[in-house]
């Protein structure tokens, strides 16, 4: 394999897939990146062995081939090169060299028969989304992922097809965020799969927010994403993910409407005060008016009171405040309205009127 | 073969066996009796390990000349009489096992002379046989020979071991009794030689003199004593401060009304006492005599009586670990100073400052009362009934205002002098150099603050929004279900599924990232072997200790003297502040005399 080309041109690509090569690892193979050229195409992929990603270009080389070469060396290399730099990358024998100017690289290579790659998918599920609205599901639901937990389908995104709707729900045991989309795609069964933590995180990244169509494609293992330019292919979490509609409350007596702005400005202040260890605060409800106090174990107090709309009995509810913080950094109005049933039981967050989003979080007894 | 009734005599040799394992276990039993008997003089004599000869004598009330043959008989004894002389049993013995078993596995001989008797009379046995009891000429109490051990039984006699390694068995066993009875002298010989003098002590100086023999010196140096008492139990002792720790449980002696015993229960509620403050993988060393009405108590559950069984088992083990925890708690830096600088000074004054603990509580009204304005202290004679009472509670009381008024001119800990690379604090006290180690000592004050907010806040509950469920055994399926209240009160709520599956609801909001799994499970298995736990408490602190180490300065972090005489300050006045976290000591004192014996000054 022979190649060249400008520095900008190689280094996109493998700036796109390199999130995903861990930087310690005990498989050799898994440090490296492989690229492939067949003479129109120039293909770069990077895994863990949970996710794959793949990234190519349209690229005439000088001969067609393909290596396995050290993915972080070869980026920082490609990096530290002068801008607009042409670069030659040559493979000999078990050694690859890179060369650009006066600047010389003889890097290792590994077998590309032990690159692990992802099978082809038998009979997935396929449907057609914009970026954008994946990108939108994924974000406004992510940040309730549990994180270690022993549940492991705890640790991931549920993505849920059902006919006309695509459903995303995460929660950690504590909260909950749920969020859902109108499709076209028509389906006469529930799919449910979850995604795990890592690759959630690792496709907000790469998804971008404009209208650009992206292809699903759901196996029975893995879940792929499929853009012109990048495919994105994540092993699945093989869980029972817990019934989240039993969670959503739903005969809520107490709804309260504050300024999204305001309550999270207020919050945010308050939390200052609170145990740095379980962040509780505790919110009493009076009529139009909310007020939120913290103390920490030096004995420090702060209380905060803003006006919201409530006309119904005095109440008192405890919370971890960085809960609510990150469901509120999730809605996209200017208003949120709370619902709860008492003081002891679930709490709904969302938009006050079509709302596609919704967020559980569980009281704290301080 | 044929069913047949057993000789007596096999039968006192199976006996025997339960009850007399080795030497150790003779002079057990003959020592007990004589306690037993009400003696204050006891000589043993005791030759190749017990082996050759075991001679025991006291002074105690004897056996009458018509009772002699009956002593050698089974299931005879003078201690008690009825099923209800068991339930309150106070005596050591009153199975009525011990000299038969003993006389029929050696060469016997017991001679006794009860006080109106005009002289002794003496009995002897061997084996199987029994002599005639013939005239002896024994002054007072009685005298037990036991020659041979095992003579008639080979098998058992195969399993002693070296003279060496029973006399250590022996001497074990010496001292756990010894320290039963203060009231009590022991003169031991050994193969004809004296090799132990224990005297009798009725004063708090000779309990001293005669830890310190029985203990060691090390033990004795760093010996607090501890006294608390409730309704219906009390408990003192002497704990070792947790920088003299041992790698075994060799020195942990345990008495219930005098009775030297080994109880897991107790055993754990004092471990866990420690737990706060001592190294990893060490174990206190403490004496803990614990008084009790014994009818809330059963001694009849085992032959050699080492187990016993509480009633209230749980209220016990909480009450014996926060006496302990408290009294270890209640150690600081004043008293550790004052003891070395006593180091050298007598018993008596020594005792006098470990027992000033106990004192507390008037001390403190003490010195409300003269505090008040001087109108209302004046011509008051009730006033005077205080004062007086208050000398009575610690007669030395104007050596201890002294005390006080001289440490208000120099701390306990001293004032900084410098820091040392980084990581020490120098400071100078009255008896010489104090080397602090701040993060250590910086760590252990967070904590305790930590924990005292904790304490006063109450615990935080997160409600779970997914409920977990958890797989466990049937028996622990059952603990959840029995014990709704304890998990309540430390702020879980679990619930009983199915008969193999429990469900967690609630658990407190510290807990977010410990593995719940692992936590309910430990915590079960606890419940179940103790019928209580302190996990939860453990893991909680776990988490505190964590965070104090985080809100704690690191090394190479420059103080001013300022700083550093602050931190001072916060140990006199922190709990537990002489170990740090995880038990290392945080501070030592280095007296002018050690310094001076650095450098070899005025030799």
């Amino acid at each position: 394999m022979k190649l060249t080309t400008l520095r900008e041109t190689l280094l996109n690509p493998l700036t796109m897939v390199i999130g995903v090569v861990e930087r310690r690892q005990t498989l050799p193979i898994l440090a490296n990146i492989l690229i492939q050229a067949d003479g129109k195409k120039l293909t770069v992929t990077a895994t863990d062995l949970e996710v794959e990603l793949k990234a190519s270009i349209d690229m005439v080389v000088d001969e067609p081939g393909e290596v396995t070469l050290p993915a972080r060396k070869l980026v920082d290399i490609c990096r530290t090169l002068p801008a607009e730099a042409q670069l030659t990358l040559k493979i000999n024998g078990e050694k690859a060299l890179l060369t650009s100017g006066r600047s010389r690289f003889t890097l290792s290579t590994l077998p590309v028969k032990d690159f692990p790659v992802v099978d082809k998918f038998k009979s997935p599920t396929e449907l057609n989304l914009k970026q954008s609205d994946l990108k939108q599901l994924i974000d406004s639901t992510q940040f309730a992922m549990a994180q270690q937990d022993v549940r492991y389908y705890l640790n991931g995104l549920m993505l849920e097809i059902q006919d006309k709707q695509l459903v995303s729900v995460a929660t950690d045991g504590h909260r909950l965020s749920y969020c859902h989309l109108d499709t076209t795609i028509a389906s006469d069964s529930v799919q449910q799969i979850i995604i795990p933590r890592k690759g959630v995180q690792e496709l907000s990244k790469l998804l971008s927010t404009d209208d650009e169509m992206v292809n699903v494609k759901i196996g029975s293992n893995h879940i792929a994403i499929i853009s012109p330019a990048l495919s994105f292919i994540s092993k699945l979490i093989d869980g029972k993910f817990p019934d989240y509609d039993r969670v959503l409350p739903k005969k809520t007596e107490i709804k309260l409407l504050a300024n999204k702005d305001t309550l999270s400005a207020a919050l945010t202040r308050t939390s200052i005060l609170s145990n740095e260890k379980y962040r509780g605060i505790r919110f009493s409800l009076s009529t139009n008016k909310l007020s939120i106090q913290a103390h920490n174990p030096e004995k420090e107090e702060a209380e905060e009171e803003i006006e919201i709309q409530y006309t119904g009995d005095d109440i008192e509810i405890g919370f971890n405040v960085n809960y609510l913080l990150e469901a509120l950094a999730a809605i996209e109005d200017e208003n949120v309205q709370i619902s709860m049933v008492d003081s002891s039981s679930s709490c709904l967050l969302q938009q006050p009127k079509n709302g596609n989003c919704k967020y559980v979080i569980m009281p704290m007894r301080l | 073969m044929r069913i047949q009734a057993l000789t007596s005599h096999l039968i006192d040799q199976i006996a025997a066996g339960e009850v007399i394992e080795r030497p150790a276990s003779v002079i057990k039993e003959l020592v007990e009796n004589s306690i037993d008997a009400g003696a204050n003089e006891i000589h043993i004599d005791i030759e190749q390990g017990g082996k050759a000869l075991i001679r025991v004598r006291d002074n105690g009330i004897g056996i009458a000349k018509e009772e002699l043959k009956l002593a050698l008989t089974r299931h005879a004894t003078s201690k008690i009489s009825s099923m209800q002389d068991l339930e309150q049993v106070v005596s050591l013995g009153f199975r009525g096992e011990a000299l038969p078993s003993i006389a029929s596995i050696s060469k016997f001989s017991l001679s006794s002379k009860e006080q109106e008797q005009e002289y002794a009379w003496k009995i002897t046995a061997q084996g199987e046989g029994r002599e005639e009891i013939v005239p002896d000429s024994l002054t007072e109490g009685t005298l037990i020979e036991v020659r041979d051990l095992f003579f008639n039984i080979p098998a058992r006699k195969k399993f002693l071991k070296t003279d060496r390694t029973e006399t250590t068995y022996l001497d074990k066993i010496l001292r756990r009794l010894a320290l039963s009875r203060f009231d009590i002298s022991f003169y031991i010989s050994h193969n004809q030689k004296n090799s132990h003098r224990w005297l009798a002590s009725n004063n708090i100086d000779n309990d001293a003199i005669r830890l310190r023999q029985i203990m060691g010196e090390s033990f004795f140096d760093a010996a607090l004593a501890f006294e608390n008492s409730s309704e219906y139990i009390s408990l003192s002792g002497w704990l070792a401060m947790p920088s003299f720790s041992r790698s075994q449980t060799d020195m942990q002696y345990l008495f219930v009304n005098g009775r030297p015993i080994k109880d897991r229960l107790l055993a754990h509620a004092a471990r866990q006492a420690y737990q706060d403050v001592l190294y990893h993988g060490r174990f206190p060393a403490y004496i803990i005599y614990l008084t009790i009405d014994p009818l809330l108590i059963d001694v009849n559950a085992h032959p050699t009586k080492q187990e016993i069984r509480f009633q209230e088992s749980r209220s016990i083990h909480d009450f014996v670990y926060r006496t302990i925890k408290q009294a270890l708690a209640e150690v600081g830096p004043q008293e550790l100073v004052n003891q070395n600088s006593n180091n050298n000074s007598t018993p008596a004054e020594y005792y006098k400052l470990i027992n000033k603990k106990g004192d507390s509580v008037s001390n403190t009204a003490f010195l409300q009362k003269a505090l008040l304005p001087l109108q209302t202290r004046e011509s008051e004679s009730d006033n005077h009934a205080l004062y007086s009472s208050l000398y009575e509670s610690f007669p030395d009381h104007s050596d201890r205002a002294e005390v006080h008024d001289h440490q208000a001119i120099i701390p306990p800990l001293g004032f900084a002098l410098a820091q040392l690379h980084g990581i020490y604090i120098l400071a100078e006290n009255e008896n010489g150099l104090i080397i602090v180690d701040m993060h250590a000592a910086h760590e252990r004050i967070n904590y305790e603050k930590l924990k005292q907010a904790v304490e006063e806040d109450g615990i935080p509950v997160q409600d779970l929004l997914v409920p977990e469920k958890i797989s466990v055994s049937q028996q622990e399926a059952d603990a959840v279900e029995f014990n709704q209240e304890v998990f309540a009160h430390i702020g879980l709520s679990i619930d009983r599924i199915g008969p193999e599956s429990i469900i967690v609801r609630k658990v407190p909001a510290l807990f977010k990232h410990v593995k719940l799994v692992v936590l309910i499970k430990d915590l079960l298995a606890e419940i179940i072997n103790q019928g209580e736990s302190r996990f939860l408490e453990q893991t909680a602190n776990e988490i505190l200790s964590t965070m104090a180490c985080h809100m704690s300065v690191r090394a190479n972090r420059q103080l001013t003297i300022e700083e550093m005489n602050a931190l001072l300050r916060n140990m006199e006045i922190t709990e537990r502040s002489g170990q740090c976290n995880h038990g290392r000591p945080t501070w030592r004192q280095f007296t002018i005399d050690d310094l001076d014996r650095l450098f070899m000054r005025g030799r």
